[in-house]
């Protein structure tokens, strides 16, 4: 077994600023991540912002200092929840969850049966929040992903539209909420299901192309899928007039790594690029993550900082209220309500966040320019527009 | 409808084509040893990260780095060949538990060297679409399949005329009896070893080409190889190819024809029925016969 367990820069970088920190309480919180196996580029990343707003936090606080335990949950739900049951171990207060619906499942119901906090930014499957359990929370849902590309959807009016999903958890899920509801608005609506496995998207692209006849294709998959999906349809080339696709897709990264299959491409954002962060938690967030990466923040990146930030402050305010240690903490994250860089974050009896909504951004010359709803716009969308 | 079927059908055979590329060093190595390398999928995938590289820092075409990936897979090869070798008892088994850990540690290290990101060719060149009137596919996957062909056909000849080609398929044939003939096993089965790793060497060149790879994806790559060297039946190179294009095929009208979702199911269907029916596979007791 591969067990990676990486002590946080966090706590020796905060203690290096003061002497305040001398005097403050330590406390920790541990996090499974996918450091490898399939889901590692997310984990990755998602540990970069989680770092990040924990370094952030320390900064600002004098009197709880955080430092973070990360095991590496090698992408399975086996290692998760025995990654819980350490870091628990260990006297983590609470645990960050790593990514895939799947995975968050299980590692999270052992966390509830542990009697700790647990929240996610990596795992937006339904059936989550009606498990019931009083210590699961989660700021990002699949609702929040369909808003998305409805908006876009009810904006330009397509008359039919092909979505080619994966079969994994969450990717069906939102394709089978996007049918539904798009077929209720009256658009012709075909789904293409697709083994994770796969590689040449040609066969079901020449579906689309002869068959379906559509106006837009709806990638709700993941960033392999992505190029291999436009990449078939650089080669066929369907009468199409957009492809869009949900999360990791509309990222500065995806550019500058196929800028010949991205342009025009439309994904879920939250923030133009280059990146217009206005608030100071944001800018400070912004400013450190290039600083530690030398490279702009992402999507991931930030769901990841934002229910860390979360996360720390309600068990700052248990702390300081004295009932961290009675299992004060679940109240507290049910008391969070504030404006966060993904919008209001607040927790409904589930433990999810009815709130999460996302724009569209669209891929223009290296740029990313937020295009739907058009009240969170900041430029319009070339339609028709395709990477070809 | 013809026209999707005539489609699918082009598509698998280019797909099948680099499935028997990836197939026919496991195939070689299992046909003369008997074991089942668990790290050729990862070898592959180490000669493909190796064209990333070359593409990314030269500017060069990603076939260019198959000199650099020869060296490093070839080499590879030749390492887990000695590590295989020291096996004194039950090496069927214990080789495999060796190779599925060179498997893990060559992910971990790819991991490490370039991160868990997709990587392609970005060369213009290979991605523009080629057509044969109705029919359409990547300049990355033609020269793919003609790549296929021409290694099958050395590969042949290899088996077929050299000394120590014929020296490979008398160990695999009967290694006691090779012995007595003057050949020594070991040797050969070094030799045999290291052709494979060239083998993997190109097949992984190939594959960026026209695919997408992550440091995730080595495994998989091992068991369709598996699939298409049980399919072609052991001893079969020419089989390799049939079995691999069979199998591609399958998937491709499985997918215009039914559901994408079901194309895996398909190919593994196909495996079972195959072992069922023909367990010495397709190609197998022909060749033996004869």
């Amino acid at each position: 077994m591969i067990r990676k367990s990486i002590v946080s820069l966090s706590l020796a970088l905060a203690m290096a600023v003061g002497t305040a920190a001398a005097s403050a309480e330590e406390l920790l919180i541990g996090a499974h991540m996918p450091l490898t196996g399939s889901l590692a580029r997310s984990g990755q990343t998602f540990t970069e912002g989680m770092q990040i707003a924990v370094r952030q936090f320390n900064e600002r606080s004098d009197k709880y200092k955080f430092k973070v335990e990360v095991i590496d949950d090698e992408s399975t739900p086996a290692k998760a929840v025995s990654a819980v049951e350490k870091l628990v171990n260990d006297g983590a207060v609470a645990v960050i969850g790593g990514y895939g619906s799947n995975i968050i499942g299980p590692a999270s119901a052992a966390s509830n049966n542990l009697g700790k906090v647990y929240i996610t930014a990596g795992a937006v499957s339904d059936e989550l929040t009606a498990r019931g359990l009083k210590t699961f929370f989660r700021i990002n849902n699949n609702a929040g992903y369909q808003r998305g590309v409805e908006n876009l959807v009810a904006e330009l009016k397509p008359s039919a539209v092909s979505i080619i999903a994966s079969t994994r958890e969450a990717p069906a899920l939102l394709a089978k909420g996007l049918e539904q509801s798009l077929a209720e608005k009256g658009v012709k609506v075909t789904v293409h299901s697709f083994d994770p496995a796969i590689t040449d998207f040609k066969p079901i692209i020449n579906k689309v192309k002869l068959r379906d006849k559509a106006d837009m294709i709806v990638m709700s998959a993941y960033e392999n899928d992505y190029v291999g999906i436009i990449r078939a349809a650089k080669v066929l080339k369907p009468d199409v007039k957009l492809i869009v696709g949900v999360w990791s897709l509309a990222t500065p990264k995806m550019y500058s790594e196929f800028p010949d299959l991205m342009n025009n491409v439309v994904g879920t954002s939250f923030v133009p690029f280059p990146v217009e962060v206005n608030d100071p938690e944001g800018k400070r967030f912004a400013d450190l993550y290039r600083e530690v990466y030398n490279k702009d923040i992402e999507y991931l990146a930030t769901l990841s900082f934002v229910e860390t930030t979360i996360l720390l402050e309600a068990i700052s305010r248990a702390a300081e209220a004295g009932t961290l240690d009675k299992g004060g903490l679940p109240d507290e994250m049910r008391k969070t309500d504030r404006q966060t860089l993904l919008g209001r974050v607040k927790f409904d009896e589930t433990g999810d966040n009815p709130f999460f909504s996302l724009s569209m951004g669209q891929h223009r010359d290296g740029k990313i320019v937020l295009v739907s709803p058009q009240a969170n716009a900041n430029g319009s969308i070339v339609y028709p527009g395709l990477p070809w | 409808m013809i026209e999707l079927v005539l489609q699918a059908i082009f598509s698998g055979i280019l797909v099948g084509s680099v499935y028997a590329l990836v197939a026919l060093g496991l195939a070689i190595a299992f046909g003369t040893m008997r074991i089942i390398n668990l790290a050729h999928g990862e070898l592959v995938l180490l000669a493909a990260y190796t064209a990333y590289f070359v593409e990314t820092n030269t500017g060069l075409n990603p076939y260019a780095a198959i000199p650099l990936a020869l060296v490093l897979v070839g080499g590879l090869s030749a390492v887990l060949f000695l590590m295989i070798n020291r096996i004194r008892e039950h090496r069927e088994l214990n080789s495999l538990i060796l190779t599925f850990a060179v498997g893990i540690i060559i992910t971990n290290a790819i991991l490490l060297a370039f991160a868990s990101d997709v990587r392609t060719t970005t060369s213009p060149l290979l991605q523009d679409a080629v057509s044969i009137g109705p029919l359409f596919a990547m300049n990355g996957e033609v020269v793919a399949f003609a790549v296929s062909l021409l290694l099958m056909g050395g590969l042949w000849w290899w088996l077929k005329g050299s000394w120590y080609g014929q020296a490979v398929r008398a160990v695999s044939s009967n290694r006691d009896a090779a012995r007595l003939m003057g050949i020594n096993p070991v040797r050969t089965e070094y030799v045999a070893f290291i052709a494979a790793g060239v083998l993997a060497s190109v097949a992984g060149v190939a594959l960026y080409t026209m695919s997408v790879v992550q440091p995730s994806i080595g495994h998989a790559f091992t068991v369709k190889a598996f699939i298409v060297t049980v399919l072609a039946g052991v001893g079969s190179i020419p089989g390799v190819f049939l079995g691999a294009i069979l199998l591609g095929v399958t998937e491709a009208l499985t997918v215009t024809l039914a559901s994408s979702a079901l194309q895996e199911l398909a190919g593994m269907a196909l495996f079972l029925l195959v072992l069922f029916f023909l367990p010495t596979g397709l190609f197998g007791a022909r060749a033996r016969r004869g």
